[in-house]
C-alpha cells in the first residue's frame, strides 16, 4: 500500500497507549470538543456578519471545498488512492443536483441526498473494476476516467432549464438561475446552509473513521496482503472508501451548484483536480482539520489575492512547490505539522524567559 | 457513415500526432525504466519551452535557435528537477514520486500563465517553415511537418530502441530498471546514469513540446495535457516495451482522430486516449493476485 507518510498511525497509537486503561474522555478531548463548538458558533454568527458579501461567497466555496478535501482525504489518508480527477466527480454531483433542481420541487437537502447518491453510485460503478489494481497505476487510471467523464459533460452541458434527460436547451441568453433552499437564498445565509452541511458530511467521516470501516482501512493502509489475513475483506472496504469519498464530494457538488446559480463546464477544468490533489497534500490527508486547512487554501488564498491585485498564478506556483516540500519533508501536512512547529517555537521561548533549564525531560508524561 | 475519402485526411493526421505522441511515450517509459519516475510535467515543460521559443522568434532570433533554446530549456529543467529530487525521493513508493512532479507541472504552469497571460484574447501560434509545403498522396494533402512527426517518432523510438540494446548507457538503464541494489553493487554509477536519462527525457518533451505547438495549438493548458494521450501510449504498453508504446501511441492518434469524421462521435474524439489506456490498463491486470511487492501495480 501507499505511504505517504512513514507510518500515519504510529504516533496515534502511542499517543493512545499512554491514556489507555482510562475510559473517561479525557481532558485533551474536552478542550477540543470546546473548541469545535465556539468555532463553529463563531462561524455560523459571526462571521457572516463580519465579513463583506465578497468573502462571505469565498467563504462558502471554502466549504464546499472543504468537502471536497474530506472526501479526497479519505481516499488519499485512508486507503492509500491518489485520485487525480475529484474534479470531475465533483462536477457529477454539481450536474446531478442542477438536473434535480431544475427538473423536480423537491426540498434542498433531498436533492443533496440524490446528487450524492447518484455519485456514490457512478463513482463506484467506475472504479469497481480498477480497485484491482494498485498505487500508481490505480492513480493514473482515475486520471483517465476523470479525463472520459470531462469530455462527457461538455458535450452534454450542464442543465439549464431545459427539457429532457440533459436538461440543456441550448439556449444561451434566458437562463435560469439555479435554485437555493427557501431558508437560505441570500449569500449570508447559504454560506451558514453550507457550512451545516459540510458539518454534517465532517461528522459522518469522523464516524467512520472511528468504528469499524475505519480500523479495516488502517489495517488495509499498513499492510493489504495482513489485513486479508486476518479476515478483513479488503475489496469491500475499499469499496465503501471510494463510495463514502463519491458520496460526500457528490453532495458538495450540490451545494456548488445552488452556491454559483450557473454551471459551465469550463468550471471544472482537469487542472483543477491537480491543485485540489495539491492542498489535500499540503493540508494533511490524514487529518480531518487539513480537509479545511485544504478548503481555506484552494478558496479564500486566491480571494485574497484577487483582492490584493496579486495574480492568482502565484499560487498555483505555491502549490507546485508545497507538493514537492510536503511529500520530501513533511508528509502529514500542514494540520499536523503546524501545531508542533508552534509548540517547538513556544518552547523555545519559554526556554529563553526561564533561562535555568530545568534537569527534568521537556517531552514529559512519562512521569508515573 | 462517412465514406473512406473523409476519413483519409484524419489518417494522416492521426499518424502525424502519433508519431509525436510516441516520441514523449518513449521519453516516459525510458525515465520510468531508468528511475521509477512517471513524469507528468513532460507536456508542461515542452509548453513551457514551446512559448520561450515563440517568444525568441517573436523577438527575432533565428528559428533553428529559437528551437534549440527550447530543447536546452527542456533538457534542463528536466535535468535539474531529477537532480534534485530524484535522490531526496529514491526510496519512496512509485506514486510518491509521480505525484511530485505534478508539483513541477503546477510550478511551470503558473509561470506560464503569468509570463504568457492568455486573458488578452490574443491567439499565438508557432509554425515551421515546413508547413505550407507538401505533396498530395490520392486526395489528400501532406505537409512535411506532418511527415516530420511520424518521422521523427520513428526515429527516436528505433534509435532509443538501439540505444537501450546496444550501448554501455543503454544496457546500464536496463540494468537498473530490473533492479537498483545489484546494479549499484557492480559499479555502475547510478546517479550518472539517471542523470542521461532525465536530460534525454526532457530533450524529448521539448521535440514534442515544440512540434505539438505546431500541430495542435501553441496553448499551456493545451499542451500540459496533452501528456495524458503520451502516458496513455506508455501505459498501454505498461511503461516497460519502447516499440509497443510506439505502436499504442499510433493507435491512441488514430482512434483519436479517425472519431472525428463521423459526426455522432465527433465531440467525444477527445475521449479516445482515457478509455484506451483504462481500458488497457483493466485487461493487462485483470489476472493479478494480491502481492507483497510495492513497484508492481
Amino acid at each position: 500500500m501507499l505511504d505517504v507518510a512513514e507510518s500515519p498511525d504510529s504516533a496515534d497509537s502511542r499517543a493512545s497507549g499512554r491514556q489507555s486503561g482510562l475510559r473517561l474522555p479525557a481532558r485533551p478531548t474536552l478542550i477540543r470538543a470546546g473548541v469545535i463548538v465556539v468555532l463553529l458558533v463563531f462561524v455560523l454568527l459571526g462571521l457572516p456578519q463580519l465579513l463583506s458579501l465578497y468573502y462571505v461567497d469565498a467563504m462558502t466555496q471554502v466549504a464546499v471545498y472543504a468537502m471536497v478535501a474530506l472526501g479526497l482525504g479519505v481516499l488519499v489518508g485512508r486507503v492509500g488512492l491518489m485520485s487525480l480527477g475529484q474534479v470531475a466527480v465533483l462536477a457529477i454531483g454539481a450536474w446531478s443536483a442542477a438536473r434535480l433542481l431544475f427538473g423536480t420541487g423537491q426540498p434542498y437537502p433531498l436533492v443533496l441526498l440524490e446528487a450524492g447518491l447518484v455519485t456514490m453510485i457512478l463513482g463506484t460503478v467506475l472504479l469497481l473494476p480498477a480497485l484491482r489494481l494498485r498505487g500508481l497505476y490505480l492513480a493514473l487510471i482515475t486520471l483517465m476516467l476523470a479525463g472520459a467523464v470531462t469530455v462527457v459533460l461538455a458535450t452534454l452541458n450542464f442543465p439549464n432549464g431545459g427539457r429532457g434527460f440533459t436538461g440543456y436547451n441550448g439556449n444561451q441568453t434566458h437562463i435560469p438561475p439555479i435554485r437555493r433552499p427557501s431558508i437560505a437564498t441570500s449569500d449570508p445565509a447559504y454560506f451558514r446552509y453550507a457550512v451545516v452541511v459540510a458539518v454534517v458530511m465532517f461528522a459522518l467521516v469522523a464516524v467512520h473513521i472511528r468504528t469499524r470501516p475505519g480500523r479495516a482501512w488502517a489495517a488495509i493502509r499498513q499492510s493489504e496482503p495482513a489485513a486479508l489475513a486476518v479476515g478483513i475483506n479488503t475489496t469491500a472496504y475499499k469499496l465503501w472508501a471510494v463510495a463514502l469519498a463519491s458520496f460526500v464530494t457528490g453532495v458538495a457538488g450540490g451545494v456548488y451548484a445552488g452556491a454559483v446559480h450557473y454551471l459551465y463546464s469550463i468550471d471544472f477544468a482537469a487542472y483543477t483536480s491537480i491543485t485540489i490533489l495539491a492542498v489535500v497534500l499540503m493540508g494533511g490527508a490524514y487529518n480531518l482539520w487539513g480537509a479545511v486547512v485544504a478548503g481555506l487554501l484552494m478558496q479564500l488564498l486566491p480571494a485574497l489575492l484577487q483582492n490584493w491585485g496579486v495574480s492568482n498564478d502565484w499560487l498555483t506556483i505555491l502549490f507546485g512547490i508545497g507538493v514537492v516540500q510536503v511529500l520530501t519533508t513533511a508528509p502529514r501536512g500542514l494540520a499536523d505539522q503546524f501545531p508542533k512547529d508552534m509548540a517547538k517555537l513556544g518552547k523555545l521561548l519559554l526556554g529563553l524567559v526561564r533561562r535555568p533549564v530545568p534537569a527534568v525531560p521537556e517531552t514529559g508524561g512519562e512521569t508515573p | 457513415m462517412p465514406s473512406w475519402q473523409n476519413f483519409q485526411p484524419f489518417i494522416v493526421t492521426g499518424l502525424a500526432l502519433g508519431g509525436v505522441y510516441a516520441l514523449s511515450g518513449v521519453g516516459l517509459v525510458v525515465l520510468y525504466q531508468a528511475t521509477g519516475v512517471v513524469y507528468l510535467a513532460l507536456g508542461a515543460v515542452g509548453a513551457m519551452g514551446a512559448l520561450i521559443t515563440y517568444s525568441l522568434i517573436s523577438g527575432g532570433m533565428a528559428h533553428w535557435l529559437a528551437w534549440l533554446v527550447c530543447l536546452a530549456f527542456s533538457g534542463a529543467v528536466t535535468l535539474a528537477y531529477g537532480m534534485i529530487f530524484g535522490p531526496l525521493l529514491a526510496k519512496r513508493d512509485p506514486l510518491v514520486k509521480a505525484t511530485a512532479t505534478l508539483g513541477l507541472l503546477l510550478v511551470l504552469f503558473g509561470a506560464m500563465d503569468l509570463l504568457w497571460t492568455t486573458s488578452g484574447g490574443a491567439v499565438r501560434s508557432l509554425t515551421f517553415p515546413t508547413d505550407g509545403h507538401g505533396f498530395s498522396l490520392g486526395h489528400v494533402t501532406i505537409n512535411w511537418t506532418q511527415v516530420i512527426g511520424l518521422g521523427v517518432g520513428v526515429a527516436i523510438t528505433a534509435g532509443t530502441a538501439a540505444f537501450l540494446r546496444f550501448t554501455k548507457l543503454g544496457t546500464a538503464m536496463r540494468a537498473l530498471a530490473n533492479d537498483r541494489e545489484i546494479t549499484a553493487t557492480l559499479g555502475v554509477p547510478v546517479r550518472r546514469v539517471e542523470a542521461a536519462a532525465w536530460l534525454g527525457c526532457g530533450i524529448l518533451a521539448g521535440i514534442a513540446g515544440l512540434l505539438l505547438a505546431d500541430m495542435v495549438a501553441l496553448d499551456a493548458t493545451t499542451l500540459t495535457f496533452l501528456v495524458i494521450s503520451s502516458l496513455a501510449a506508455a501505459l498501454i504498453a505498461r511503461l516497460r516495451s519502447v516499440t509497443l508504446t510506439f505502436g499504442a501511441a499510433l493507435l491512441v492518434g488514430l482512434v483519436q482522430n479517425m472519431l472525428v469524421p463521423i459526426p455522432a462521435l465527433t465531440s467525444y474524439s477527445n475521449m479516445a486516449p482515457f478509455v484506451l489506456a483504462a481500458v488497457a490498463l483493466l485487461l493487462l491486470s485483470r489476472r493479478r493476485v494480491i502481492g507483497l511487492s510495492r513497484e508492481e501495480a
